[in-house]
């Protein structure tokens, strides 16, 4: 009982323990003993608990507060040391946590799905719902690894109900869709298996934020009516909350086999998913999938543009919905570890540097009785102090780290947003917090247990050798991950800058742009899109200040989506697959795309006159024939329709049959005009073959207007939307934007993660630069009789800090090699944050290691400075 | 003043003693009334010494008689003005009580 009674003693912190814990014991002891006597003695054990319970928090509290007292007093005296610490800590944490959120969103929240790990996406799948019901089912039921499987295209459309119309985005799929993903409806019903049958298909789900918003979550939105582009649906059912699969989906219709039902227009994707067989692996589901790929893929056109997602594969679905962001958030984690790491290292040296001068003091104190557990204890809470203040001020890095990664690479799912309100992330800053406290709290410490109170009260002792050689392994590693740090950043900056600086084939700057869908509208039924657009665009160019204004089907920077075709030449050369673009009178000009060659199209190029086309410089380059202003394409329709990473055109007009848009008559088009290729896809995209038709001669059911203004465009957003909304109230006009921000748009994530390494970077070479400068310093602080000794038996002071000099910079040294080494691997990595990142180069890490190495040089020359400066006397006398 | 940090004055007053010792005294005076716990009573014992109410006494009774371990605690002069104002307070408050409720001269 006694032996417990002492265990439990060690409960009162170390201060009263190491005054009070022995009489306390003695005390139990004769009273247990006299207790046992009367038998009394569970009495006294409870008693002794109690009293345990109630007293030793107070006490605990007590000695807490005279240690924070005190470890204020203690920073407070050197507060620029302590608030570089605090600002290193806290940005290390802060960023850690911040990119932690992203990866616990992505990597490790779970989705909104059942058995989430066992869905699959097929993407590019040669069987999917395109083929009709019948083929589908007989595919899915004779899949040996697949248990169920789906299929869906996506669109914008406008939903309109009573009083209320917008644009949102709508899943067409089978009826097993959300049964599939396991999403029960939130209330109501899901579909019925039969309902994706054409003629049983007028229902939809809505989304539970589409039903909070339109419907203020009214019950009696079962059984309402609301209508997609003009055809009417009966809501039977609302999805779960903060289901948005896929691709923020509001409106589920069982309708893709009956695309016809709802008119729409633009081009898009059959897309399938499935669910895995049990004990089929991801591996074996993939190799199957591939094989049948390959039996199906004989005889098929090949993608207008070949890449890594232009072939049919087969994924988890948790991975396709992480995306590329979840490996770069993993490399920029490693990253951000490391330089927390640095932090680290750096802080604990500057508690160790702090440790050795304050020895003196630590040692007295010792000397006048007070134990190692307590000088532990105040050293202990002094760094969770530190670490307490940077985790705080760290979990607002942590907010604005994660808030500039969403604006940079959003999550598919909104049940996936980033955030740092969640449990996990919350425990990983604390469980970092304590980490990083007991790293560097722990080495000063440690330095305690090893101090010999007598001798260092009197006398410092000259640094063992030890500590010194690990101060010189931390150096070397510190620089050699800054100058990786360094080269890599200088490269994804040069990658960045050549980004910006990419003739793009127009010009960005003072330009509106507005997009409208006529799918649906009486326009489209009365086959008078021409009507519309010349009206939109005459209002449009009357609008005080615009320039001049066109409408074009597809605006680069828009969509990720295209129309491709493939045409002949009327000397018989068949074209690459190219982009097809209809554009009114003026889109060239507006956009400030040069014509190479010819003119661009005028009011003259109408309907029922000779068929004209224009042709970017890249497809002209490619027939190989020379100038073909003049010449005549074929464009008639032959073979498969194209895909482009899976789309194809489709134009369904109402009361319409299906209708892939590039089938048309056997007709020649006179190439009026060449035109400097526009990077569709942004800077980091090449210019392609492109190839565009008069919006006159082949209207398409949606446009996007473009207004070039005069002076800075932003006011003029709402003036270019009023005046194209006056076109008719009832088309509506969404997505309205300046060119420059869909630019902006479309370099935010290489834009992000240029600037987060190179914030890492920059903290890194600052982290390094204060880590050499503390060292050297320290190293001279320690050996300073030694140094006076030298100097007062005749050493010149120049060449004692000509050697200091050198020592110090040894490990930066050796640290810049391997830094050179790892600048080559960091480079791979980088490709997983921007594709057109360069792989670092020879120049650029000696670039990197010359930054490094004269900024060491420059601050471990200023700390020597004082050598020069010693009284050799007074350097002897130092103690 | 906290009611055992009085007893515990006013035990001292009465000559040196250690802290179990202390707690004895207390325990026999209050009629067993006020037992105080070993932390309560060491934690009131740091907060007076503290304060300078109290101070350890460097002498020991009879180093064969107690063993080392223990520690003694006398009362200071601080510490005796502090228990004579408690004390007149006290009786003040008393003597407002009898006053106010007509309580008997003795229980």
């Amino acid at each position: 009982m006694t032996h417990l009674y002492r265990i439990l003693l060690r409960f009162y912190p170390a201060g009263f323990r190491e005054e009070y814990a022995a009489p306390m014991e003695r005390q139990f002891q004769d009273e247990y003993r006299e207790a046992r006597a009367t038998g009394g003695s569970a009495r006294l054990t409870l008693r002794a608990l109690a009293d345990l319970v109630v007293t030793a928090p107070a006490e605990i509290a007590r000695e807490l507060w005279q240690d924070l007292l005190y470890a204020a007093r203690v920073y407070r005296r050197c507060w620029l040391a302590t608030a570089l610490a605090l600002a290193a800590l806290a940005l290390a944490i802060g960023a850690t946590t911040g990119i932690f959120s992203v990866l616990n969103a992505l990597l490790i929240r779970s989705l909104p799905f059942q058995n989430p790990e066992r869905l699959v996406e097929l993407w590019l799948s040669p069987t999917n719902v395109s083929l009709g019901r019948a083929a589908f089912h007989a595919w899915r039921d004779a899949s040996p690894y697949l248990a169920d499987a789906a299929g869906y295209t996506t669109n914008e459309m406008n939903l309109s109900l009573a009083r209320d119309s917008a644009r949102v985005p709508v899943a067409e799929t089978t009826a097993n869709f959300l049964r599939l993903l396991g999403a029960e409806p939130e209330f109501g019903r899901g579909f019925a298996a039969d309902e994706d049958i054409p003629g049983r298909n007028g229902v939809a789900v809505i989304g539970y934020g589409l039903w909070q918003q339109l419907f203020g979550g009214d019950p009696r939105v079962l059984g309402s009516t609301i209508r997609l582009n003009g055809t009417p649906l009966t809501v039977v059912g609302v999805a779960p909350r903060g289901l948005d699969y896929p691709q923020k989906t509001a409106v589920w219709t069982p309708t893709v086999y009956d695309l016809e039902r709802i008119p729409k227009s633009g081009a898009w994707a059959w897309q399938t998913i499935g669910r895995l067989k049990p004990g089929v692996t991801l591996a074996r589901a993939s190799s199957m999938f591939d094989a049948e790929v390959e039996r199906a893929n004989a005889g098929r056109g090949r993608p207008i543009v070949r890449g890594y997602l232009n072939r049919p594969q087969l994924f988890s679905l948790r991975d396709r919905l992480a995306g590329p962001v979840a490996s770069a958030s993993l490399v920029l984690m490693g990253m951000v570890v490391f330089v927390l790491l640095v932090a680290c290292a750096n802080v604990a040296h500057l508690l160790l540097s702090r440790t050795t001068e304050r020895r003196q003091e630590l040692a007295i104190r010792a000397a006048l009785g007070a134990s190692r557990a307590r000088l532990t204890q105040q050293l202990a809470t002094e760094a969770t102090v530190l670490t307490a203040a940077a985790a705080v001020a760290g979990m607002a890095v942590a907010h604005w780290t994660a808030r500039l990664a969403a604006s940079a690479q959003p999550a598919q799912l909104s049940a996936r947003q980033y955030t740092v309100l969640d449990w996990r992330v919350m425990a990983f800053a604390l469980g970092l917090a304590v980490l990083t406290g007991i790293v560097f709290g722990v080495l000063p410490a440690s330095l305690i247990g090893r101090m010999q109170p007598r001798q260092d009260a009197i006398r410092t002792q000259p640094g063992s050798k030890g500590p010194s050689r690990m101060r010189g392994f931390l150096i070397a590693m510190q620089a050699a991950l800054t100058v990786a740090l360094v080269a890599g950043s200088l490269s994804m900056g040069r990658s960045f800058l050549k980004l910006l600086r990419t003739n793009l084939g127009f010009r960005a700057d003072r330009v509106v742009t507005l997009n409208v869908s006529l799918s649906g509208s009486r326009y489209e039924t009365d086959n008078r899109e021409r009507q519309y657009y010349g009206a939109a665009l005459q209002r449009l160019r009357a609008v005080p200040g615009v320039e001049s204004a066109a409408a074009v089907s597809y605006l680069p920077l828009i969509s990720k989506m295209f129309v491709g075709g493939r045409y002949w030449l009327d000397s018989g050369e068949q074209g690459p697959v190219s982009l097809v673009i209809a554009a009114s009178p003026g889109y060239f000009r507006t956009m400030g795309t040069e014509m190479v060659e010819g003119r661009e199209f005028t009011e003259s190029d109408r309907q029922g006159v000779g068929r004209v086309v224009i042709i970017s410089e890249d497809l002209e380059r490619s027939f190989g024939r020379g100038p073909l202003v003049g010449r005549k394409l074929d464009l008639r329709w032959r073979g498969a329709p194209q895909r482009d990473a899976g789309a194809i055109a489709l134009r369904v007009r109402p009361g319409g049959k299906l209708d892939l848009a590039l089938r048309r008559p056997s007709q020649l088009a006179t190439i009026i005009g060449v035109a400097r290729s526009q990077r569709y896809s942004g800077p980091a995209s090449e210019g392609s073959a492109q190839i565009f038709f008069p919006i006159e001669q082949s209207p398409p059911g949606f446009v996007t207007f473009a207004a070039r203004v005069r002076g800075n465009p932003e006011p003029y957003l709402a003036v270019c939307r009023d005046a194209v909304q006056q076109t008719d109230r009832d088309v509506p006009v969404y997505d309205v934007k300046t060119l420059d921000q869909r630019l902006a748009d479309a370099l935010a994530r290489p834009r992000f993660y240029t600037t987060a390494i190179l914030f890492l970077a920059g903290f890194a070479l600052l982290l390094a630069l204060i880590g050499t400068y503390g060292v050297a310093t320290w190293s001279i602080a320690q050996r300073t009789r030694e140094i006076g000794i030298r100097i007062a038996v005749g050493a010149s002071p120049r060449r004692l800090r000509g050697m200091l000099f050198r020592q110090s910079m040894l490990p930066v040294g050796a640290g810049v090699l391997a830094g050179v080494l790892a600048a080559a691997g960091l480079g791979r990595f980088l490709r997983h944050l921007i594709a057109s990142a360069e792989p670092t180069g020879f120049w650029t890490c000696v670039v990197g290691a010359s930054v490094l190495a004269t900024a060491t040089a420059v601050a471990v020359w200023t700390a020597t400075e004082r050598i020069v400066r010693m009284d050799p006397t007074a350097a002897i006398r130092v103690e | 003043m906290p009611l055992p940090v009085l007893h515990m004055l006013l035990a001292l007053s009465e000559g040196e003693r250690h802290g179990y010792a202390l707690k004895r005294e207390i325990l026999r005076r209050t009629n067993g009334k006020l037992n105080l716990g070993a932390g309560a009573l060491y934690g009131s014992i740091a907060r007076m010494l503290e304060r300078g109410l109290i101070e350890e006494s460097e002498e020991r009774p009879d180093i064969h008689l107690d063993d080392e371990r223990r520690r003694y605690y006398r009362i200071t002069p601080l510490g005796r003005r502090m228990a004579r104002a408690e004390a007149v307070r006290m009786r003040q408050l008393v003597q407002l009580a009898e006053t106010c409720l007509g309580l008997p001269e003795t229980a």
